[in-house]
């Protein structure tokens, strides 16, 4: 059995930082635990969910994917984009975050492959860490995943002896080339946190799939008042607005985070907006996630991190939404 | 409190004086909650954690669509009542606010009314202590080493824009982050966009904002925006007399001209 000891955590950093892996872990950055990239003598907190996910070093918010060098009289030379896709190793994953990265790893292979995703996917070996405790917007149960849910994961790492150890589990051959950084032990560990089914997300794909029309949209998304903070946080939303921007020397074509909820997400040239309000951008919300993405790619869209509810400033929450269409339907 | 505030609603409801009413809900988080049917006032619910501030669902189509709106409203939201009234953004009659402040019920009021009851009950709100002093301590600081703090804070902004949505006096239909012939603004979430962006939304508040905080309890990223705004709340205060959301009539700061401003500036 391979252990670690929680006080030696940032040790196991360290080992994966000398081997020459870029480490992201979940850091407490002046009171708000972020996902990013651990840098020497940062402590690692894994007692929170951070407000961000895996999802930002695989898909970053933004990204250059072109360059143009400007040149006289309008004329222009494509410059070589290079490729970041650094060895990283993603250190304390939620099983809801590593499970997100099947419906993404759907959505970037399918019509089309992303060649800056799999690139960065390739390169980036997840280590999950199972939760002992959930808070009252976890949800993961409900979506097919669970507190020590191994989908995504290279490896995992399980609370043991009351929380003061982990128990390394290699579950991929990725995972398998960090054994050699963790020590042999002994642990008891401990049990993952409890859960209960809120409803039945083929029950709610099939009332999505029947009710386009139905006057519950209208009500459900009052309150709603269009920012992106649940698309961003959410470890499974790809949406992305390519955006032309330029200085007298070269043209950049970048990659931005897009989300449903704006108003301008698909506003046409023409002024027409087939999503003209809040209420149709709800219903694609929860479409996509619990209807159309099913029946494309087999999978959900929506892993029950509860960011989205977490981080809401008017209180929308994707759970509570489902458990009201699921009512609704019966 | 609560019982006067849950029979106020109702009453106005049962009188059509307000086909809907905007509170927060008695459940956990104290979401915003829409309410046409009298018997629902029972949900209604206040306390000084409820950080929304409702002002902000007058410019959405849907909520303005079914007015005469009322809202449960702070000192701040009653302030962002009259700044949006002055602003022509609220048309008198058409919005009522049940006032609240801290654990008391104030009543209902008219714009006209709130006006009149912050001029002679809270003549003076500005930005807490705490937060002045947040801004005087940065403001000790050098240039350069403000301009490096601000450059951390706003790196980590995602650009999910839940600050300006939260922003009763963030309603234009474009904002100017999404015109892009020309291109004002980066739309990257780097440094140099996001900086530009956050000092932007913040200076077309100055003199407009009502200090509620939304916007800063809005951000998932935990930016101090507030420090920004208590700042430049000072400086419209000190450099123009502006005193945001006592006067309907008044013209913003930053909407206005006067032959009397200091023009010294310009050579």
């Amino acid at each position: 059995m391979k252990t670690i000891e929680i006080g030696r955590f940032s040790d196991l950093a360290q080992a994966l930082s000398t081997a020459g892996y870029r480490v992201a872990a979940p850091v407490d950055d002046g009171g708000v635990v972020r996902f990013k990239e651990w840098t020497k003598g940062r402590e690692i907190a894994l007692g929170a969910v951070p407000v961000d996910s895996v999802k930002d070093f695989l898909f970053p918010r933004s990204e250059v994917v072109a360059r143009f060098a400007l040149e006289e009289a309008g004329a222009f030379t494509p410059v070589p984009v290079e490729r970041f896709a650094p060895k990283t190793v993603a250190l304390g994953v939620r099983p809801c975050d590593a499970a997100a990265l099947a419906a993404l790893d759907a959505v970037f292979n399918w019509d089309y492959r992303d060649g800056s995703y799999n690139a960065r996917r390739a390169a980036t070996t997840v280590v999950s860490l199972a939760c002992a405790k959930a808070d009252a917007h976890c949800f993961c149960i409900s979506v097919g995943g669970a507190p020590d849910g191994t989908a995504g994961a290279d490896a995992i790492l399980r609370p043991a002896d009351g929380g003061s150890k982990l128990v390394f589990e290699a579950l991929s051959d990725k995972g398998r080339l960090l054994e050699a950084m963790v020590s042999d032990g002994q642990a008891v560990p401990d049990a993952p946190a409890a859960l209960k089914k809120r409803f039945d997300p083929a029950a709610v794909g099939r009332w999505l799939a029947a009710n386009f029309e139905s006057p519950f949209w209208k009500e459900a998304a009052l309150a709603c008042l269009g920012c992106g903070a649940c698309a961003y946080a959410c470890p499974v939303c790809h949406c992305f607005d390519l955006q032309d921007e330029s200085d007298r020397k070269e043209c950049r074509r970048l990659r931005n985070w897009d989300s449903c909820g704006f108003g301008l997400f698909t506003l046409h040239a023409s002024g027409h907006n087939p999503r003209p309000d809040q209420s149709a951008r709800w219903r694609q919300r929860v479409m996509h996630k619990f209807s159309i993405y099913p029946q494309k790619f087999k999978t959900l869209a929506c892993t029950g991190c509860g960011r989205c509810a977490r981080l809401c400033q008017a209180g929308m929450a994707i759970a509570e939404t489902c458990e009201r269409i699921e009512a609704l339907g019966r | 409190m609560m019982k006067a505030l849950r029979q106020e609603a109702a009453k106005l409801l049962q009188e059509k004086r307000a086909a809907l009413i905007i509170g927060f809900a008695e459940r956990e988080g104290h979401p915003a909650l829409f309410i046409s049917k009298p018997e629902d006032c029972e949900r209604l619910f206040y306390d000084v954690s409820c950080r929304q501030n409702l002002a902000a669902y007058l410019s959405k189509p849907e909520v303005s669509a079914r007015r005469p709106v009322a809202i449960v409203a702070s000192l701040a939201a009653l302030r962002s009542l009259v700044v949006l009234t002055a602003e022509s953004q609220a048309a008198p009659g058409q919005v009522l606010a049940l006032a609240v402040d801290k654990d008391a019920f104030l009543g209902t009021f008219d714009v006209a009314g709130a006006a009149e009851l912050l001029r002679s009950k809270y003549p003076d709100l500005g930005p807490e202590k705490a937060l002045l002093e947040r801004v005087g301590e940065l403001s000790k600081k050098s240039v350069v080493e403000r301009a490096a703090f601000w450059a951390e804070e706003f790196a980590k902004c995602t650009r999910c824009y839940a600050c300006r949505a939260a922003c009763p006096g963030c309603y234009c239909a474009r904002c100017i982050v999404e015109k892009n012939a020309p291109q004002w603004v980066s739309t990257a979430a780097l440094g140099h966009g996001n900086y530009s962006w956050n000092i932007m939304r913040a200076f077309h508040q100055s003199g407009r904002c009502t200090l509620c905080g939304a916007c800063e309890a809005a951000c998932p990223q935990g930016l101090p925006l507030m420090v920004l705004n208590a700042a430049l709340d000072r400086e419209a205060l000190e450099e123009f007399g502006a005193r945001p959301g006592y006067d309907p009539e008044g013209k913003p700061v930053i909407g206005s001209w006067s032959a009397e401003d200091d023009h010294s500036y310009m050579r």
